[in-house]
């Protein structure tokens, strides 16, 4: 096989948002698009057509965003393991290309700055780096650094530069509050700490206002801090009464000089810059706690991005929130296709099953179970009920329209239920649990019951799939063992030993063979008669296969796995044939839509991308 | 509502419902027509003439105002439905009425015409005298006095008819049976010489049985004892049934 042979995946759509980065949704100046970070990537959105593009560059989790004024940079950085160094990529926005990596700071990346005309970047190290270094965006190079603050005050959260001076900027963190001046011809920052007198704060946010007077700290107490710029002395505080609960997180400013606060309990408000007195009718609260809010031209439009994956658009002048991006906001674990339909599809992760419409990638329907997590999600064939498995060993089943609880089988199984199937008469579930045991119910519609247990696996069962005549069902566990058992007896047919972690198994169409993927990131292609081995092929180079399913002809079948590639291979050839790259993080499971129109990938950072199905 | 189905959650394209045409008068024509004419009100003739009210006939005080009915007394609709008023504090009673009856001649009279009633048959258990009624002590003889007695019920004598009938069909079905062939019925003789048959035998088995060892120790003389009990088990039987059975039909189709 020929390196060239192998073609890109056409990306279609993401699903996805990591709301829990500070100040990470910014609307570029254009006003045409949105900028957020998804896991390692960072996802350029248009508002009006929702094309997005990806910039990926980053090895972990991006942490931290900014664009520049004038709208041609955006600079993103990351965080990585301890002892290591994280890097700081500036992005031409018009390339959608690194123009710049700046690695210098250890394990973590805060916070980023642009000055007013692009000269310089200001970032931030988190708290094993604890400095600040200046970067000269033309040279590409760095111009000085210092300890980004006192060794008295704690960690420094964020950054700012003014909007008229490109020599001067503002860190805030915890109980510092400084104002830097950059001079070049020495290639040193000076700094120097504002004064706040008594009060004691943690700054999260800094706003400074357009004619660089005065500044204003959103503080962990909830509370805004007035500065004046010059003099470096506190001027006021507010609101005096009624603090914000969890924290003022974020802080814009429109042109008319009305400050909106965004606050860790969800709530959204217009304040008077004097006086910090609210403005009546121009407050919200929102599902989650808000952590970045984006002003969208003269302020007409804010966006605000929620740490529950919500991005919301408010209009300013009836300040109602309209949720326009929704996503899962930790890894997502299943996903699942209604019998022979490809227009919509079920996801499930922490604590919520979702279904969306595959077109569109709009959410129809959402189902919470607070504090829980569901590992598989399926639907009955009939379409009449969602079925899931969650980690506190219950079953639960909902109705598809309202998400209204049908029924739920209690003590499922001792250590979760960790993998599902039913069978296409929609009277039985098989479930497989944490322990190990496969168990097989029978559901009717006021009563469901244990057919049997069958206790032959040693770890966790990973996956099931049952055969089209309901008669007999693959299950594989990370005990290294695939075991076929008879639906009928209940009783093992077939064992398939191997020394891995069996991840995925799907059956191919014709049912006389079996496919498994696992840890040793092998592909093996098996015989379900007697168990024994057809083929093997290397899956991937680095990381273990999670997801596998075979299209519906059982010519081409899709891999996915640790290495964060989806792969589509020709069944009879054993070859790749496309390669599809955009995830950010390890990728759980895949599958090619009932009508072979889509791929749908999902991984563990709460990502959904769709891709298009290449034949 | 109906059961929910995933398949409902699919998007629909909804088509835009059709607009009433916009109302059109059905005066419109001529009103354009009208209109067209140019033929305004009064411009011809000037206002209509009418003729003028005499100066005596001006227009008086309060004409214009609505002239209301006379006033009458309120009577409630229910008003004859009242009954009559309490008597009031100082009204005495109409005292002194006297009837000429005479009650002493009546009552005499009324009391020698009655017909006198019939004691209740009763009946004394303690020396004490207690009486209790005697229709319901068990000591009248009732029952043997019921119109039914000594009777067969109904219910026995329909039952009888009926099991009668099923014993007429049994009969019929077997003469048909027996004239068609298939049943062969047993002569008297041959019965008691198979009954004789039998009886020997079990006669000729039971000799051996009581010759039997009384101790039975080994398997092979519990095997034969027990074979033994069986058989004369069955041979019993089998007499017991022919011996219960006067009449014996024999098919041969089995």
């Amino acid at each position: 096989m020929s390196e060239d042979s192998v073609q890109e995946l056409e990306l279609i759509s993401t699903i996805g948002f990591n709301g829990s980065v500070p100040h990470g949704l910014l609307v570029h100046p254009d006003g045409e698009h949105l900028i957020y970070p998804l896991g390692c990537t960072v996802v350029i959105e248009n508002i009006k057509t929702h094309e997005q593009n990806f910039l990926s560059g980053h090895t972990n989790d991006v942490s931290c965003l900014a664009v520049s004024k004038s709208g041609k940079y955006v600079a993103s950085g990351q965080i990585t393991h301890m002892g290591f160094k994280a890097d700081v990529i500036v992005w031409d926005f018009e390339a959608k290309e690194p123009y710049a990596t700046f690695t210098l700071h250890k394990v973590k990346v805060e916070a980023l700055a642009f000055s007013p005309s692009d000269k310089y970047l200001v970032t931030l190290g988190g708290r094993d780096d604890s400095s600040v270094v200046v970067w000269d965006l033309k040279m590409r190079e760095a111009l000085c650094g210092a300890p980004s603050a006192l060794q008295s005050a704690g960690t420094v959260y964020t950054v700012q530069f003014m909007n008229t001076t490109d020599d001067k900027f503002v860190t805030g963190g915890n109980k510092t509050l400084r104002i830097w001046d950059v001079d070049r011809s020495n290639r040193k920052i000076r700094p120097q700490e504002c004064d706040l007198g008594q009060l004691k704060r943690d700054v999260r946010c800094i706003l400074i206002d357009s004619t660089d007077e005065f500044l204003y700290a959103g503080t962990t107490s909830g509370d805004l801090l007035q500065i004046t710029i010059k003099t470096h002395l506190f001027k006021n505080s507010g609101p005096a009464k009624d603090k914000y609960s969890l924290g003022v997180h974020s802080i814009a400013m429109l042109k008319d000089g009305t400050i909106i606060v965004a606050t860790g309990g969800g709530i959204v408000c217009a304040l008077k810059a004097g006086t910090f007195k609210p403005i009546a009718q121009k407050e919200c609260t929102l599902a989650g706690g808000a952590t970045s809010i984006a002003v969208r031209g003269i302020g007409h439009q804010l966006y605000v991005g929620v740490n529950k994956g919500n991005i919301y658009r408010i209009n300013f002048s009836d300040f109602q929130p309209t949720c326009i991006n929704s996503c899962h906001y930790s890894g997502v674990l299943d996903v699942a296709f209604p019998h022979g339909c490809g227009d919509l599809f079920a996801t499930c992760g922490k604590e919520n099953i979702r279904v969306w419409v595959t077109d569109t990638s709009t959410e129809v329907l959402r189902v919470t179970v607070p504090n829980m997590t569901c590992h598989g999600v399926c639907f009955m064939t009939d379409g009449h009920s969602i079925i899931s498995a969650w980690n506190d060993g219950k079953i639960r089943a909902f109705k598809p329209q309202s998400g209204a609880a049908m029924y739920t089988i209690h003590d499922a199984h001792k250590q979760g239920v960790t993998a599902i199937a039913t069978t296409s008469d929609s009277s039985r579930i098989v479930s497989g649990g944490g322990e190990g045991q496969v168990r097989v119910w029978d559901i009717s519609s006021n009563r469901q019951e244990m057919k049997a247990a069958m206790k032959e696996h040693k770890g966790v069962v990973t996956c099931i799939k049952i055969r089209a005549n309901n008669m007999e069902c693959v299950s594989s566990s990370d005990d290294g063992t695939c075991i076929i058992w008879d639906l009928n007896r209940f009783v093992r047919n077939q064992i398939i030993f191997a020394n891995t972690l069996f991840k995925a198994v799907c059956y191919q169409p014709e049912e006389t063979q079996l496919l498994t993927g696992g840890s040793d990131r092998k592909i093996s292609y098996w015989e379900t008669l007697d168990g024994s081995q057809i083929r093997e092929m290397e899956g991937s180079a680095d990381g273990s296969i999670n997801g596998l399913d075979i299209s519906d002809d059982g010519n081409y079948f899709v891999s996915g796995g640790n290495s964060r590639k989806v792969k589509v291979w020709k069944y009879n050839e054993g070859e790749v044939t496309h390669v599809g790259l955009g995830h950010s993080g390890d990728i759980t499971r895949v599958r090619v839509c009932p009508n072979s129109k889509h791929i749908i990938s999902v991984s563990a950072d709460g990502a959904i991308l769709r891709w298009k199905y290449p034949f | 509502m109906g059961e929910e189905s995933i398949y409902d959650l699919l998007p629909t394209v909804r088509q835009p419902e059709a607009k009433n045409p916009r109302y059109k008068s059905v005066f419109n024509e001529t009103t354009k027509a009208e209109y067209k004419s140019h033929k305004q009100a009064s411009k011809t003739m000037g206002p209509a003439k009418v003729p003028l009210n005499e100066p005596s006939s001006f227009m008086s005080k309060r004409a214009k105002e609505p002239v209301l009915p006379e006033k009458s007394q309120f009577v409630r609709p229910n008003a004859d439905q009242k009954r009559p008023a309490v008597p009031k504090r100082d009204e005495k009673p109409v005292m002194g009425l006297k009837s000429n009856k005479n009650f002493i001649h009546t009552n005499a009279v009324e009391n020698i015409m009655s017909v006198a009633k019939k004691p209740q048959p009763k009946y004394v258990d303690t020396p004490g005298g207690t009486t209790n009624n005697l229709d319901d002590s068990g000591l009248v003889p009732k029952f043997v006095k019921k119109e039914n007695y000594g009777t067969v019920p109904k219910y026995l004598e329909a039952r009888k008819k009926q099991m009668a009938e099923h014993q007429k069909n049994y009969e019929q079905y077997i003469q048909q049976r027996l004239q068609k062939g298939a049943l062969n019925q047993i002569s008297a003789e041959e019965r008691q010489k198979t009954l004789d048959g039998l009886k020997k035998n079990w006669e000729e088995l039971h000799l051996q049985y009581q010759g039997l060892s009384v101790v039975t120790d080994t398997a092979p003389k519990k095997a034969r004892k027990e074979r033994m009990e069986a058989e004369m088990k069955q041979l019993e039987k089998d007499i017991d049934t022919i011996e219960k059975h006067k009449i014996i039909y024999v098919t041969d189709n089995f």
